[in-house]
């Protein structure tokens, strides 16, 4: 089981303006927010912090249930240039970041689910719900040719609270998975 | 202030965050911030803070983690407006 999340750059820069008085106190903890200020790159260095928490927390939803926004509750840590920990209410999940020139991208995950596919790509088009349908396509995609299997074998579900899954509807099996967008990129994780 | 005005006011704060012109449109006090008005995580704390600036108020972090759909930000104005 796996979350992810994805910063496009450019998109972010019009969207949100993070120098904004009180953003960063809002989301980000004292040791967060002296990552920043001590960040060569404080804009990559935000939203690093921010795909973190956002990964962490969609597993973290997806284990134990419920909804809520407070980022501040999902505590970062940075271990190395790429890798790093969230914890929340006493559970950790381990993280690693790829920073591009136009995206940042965070997978995050629990200590005993290192075994995992991500797939990270551009997406052509503006309108979200042909976007969508790109994203779901490359996943199907990956997954029938993993398994040798038809292409129609599968549909992209969402459970409640926006959870997705791959459902196989021969076999009636559901597999998680985390998929990701934000402007012009978008990427999935499945184990 | 009367639930109609706060809800105006509120429209205008979300309006310039939200990324679904239908959800918009049918904004009611069921709208969800995330799922129905489709804006996205990190412009929430903008509206958060415009709201704070709008209303002279301070959203504390217990408030804002129930910040998810239009009745709990009503409930939570309301509250904050009641205790100034």
């Amino acid at each position: 089981m796996t979350g992810n999340d994805i910063v496009d750059i450019t998109a972010a820069a019009v969207e949100s303006n993070w120098k904004r008085t009180g953003f960063l106190e809002k989301i980000f903890t004292q040791i967060e927010q002296e990552y920043i200020d001590n960040a060569a790159a404080p804009t990559q260095m935000v939203w690093r912090l921010w795909t973190m928490k956002e990964s962490a927390y969609k597993i973290y939803t997806r284990q134990f249930g419920g909804r809520f926004f407070a980022p501040q509750k999902l505590s970062c840590s940075l271990l190395n240039k790429n890798t790093g920990l969230v914890t929340i209410n006493h559970i950790s999940y381990q993280t690693i970041t790829s920073t591009a020139n136009d995206y940042i991208y965070t997978i995050a995950w629990p200590e005993a689910c290192a075994d995992f596919y991500s797939a990270c790509f551009a997406i052509p088009g503006q309108h979200s719900t042909s976007q969508q349908q790109f994203i779901y396509e490359k996943l199907i995609a990956h997954y029938a040719g993993i398994q040798c299997a038809d292409k129609n074998n599968f549909i992209v579900l969402k459970e409640k609270n926006n959870i997705p899954f791959l459902y196989c509807k021969k076999e009636k099996i559901k597999i998680p998975v985390s998929i990701t967008h934000h402007g012009s990129y978008a990427a999935f994780t499945i184990n | 202030m009367t639930t109609e005005a706060l809800m105006e006011k509120l429209k205008g704060i979300v309006k310039p965050y939200v990324k679904s012109e239908e959800g918009f449109k049918n904004m009611t006090e069921n709208s969800d911030f995330l799922n129905d008005l489709k804006i996205n995580s990190a412009n929430l704390v903008d509206v958060i803070l415009d709201i704070e600036t709008e209303f002279d108020i301070i959203i504390d972090n217990d408030s804002m983690e129930k910040m998810l759909n239009v009745k709990a930000a009503m409930d939570i104005i309301t509250t904050k407006l009641n205790e100034k």
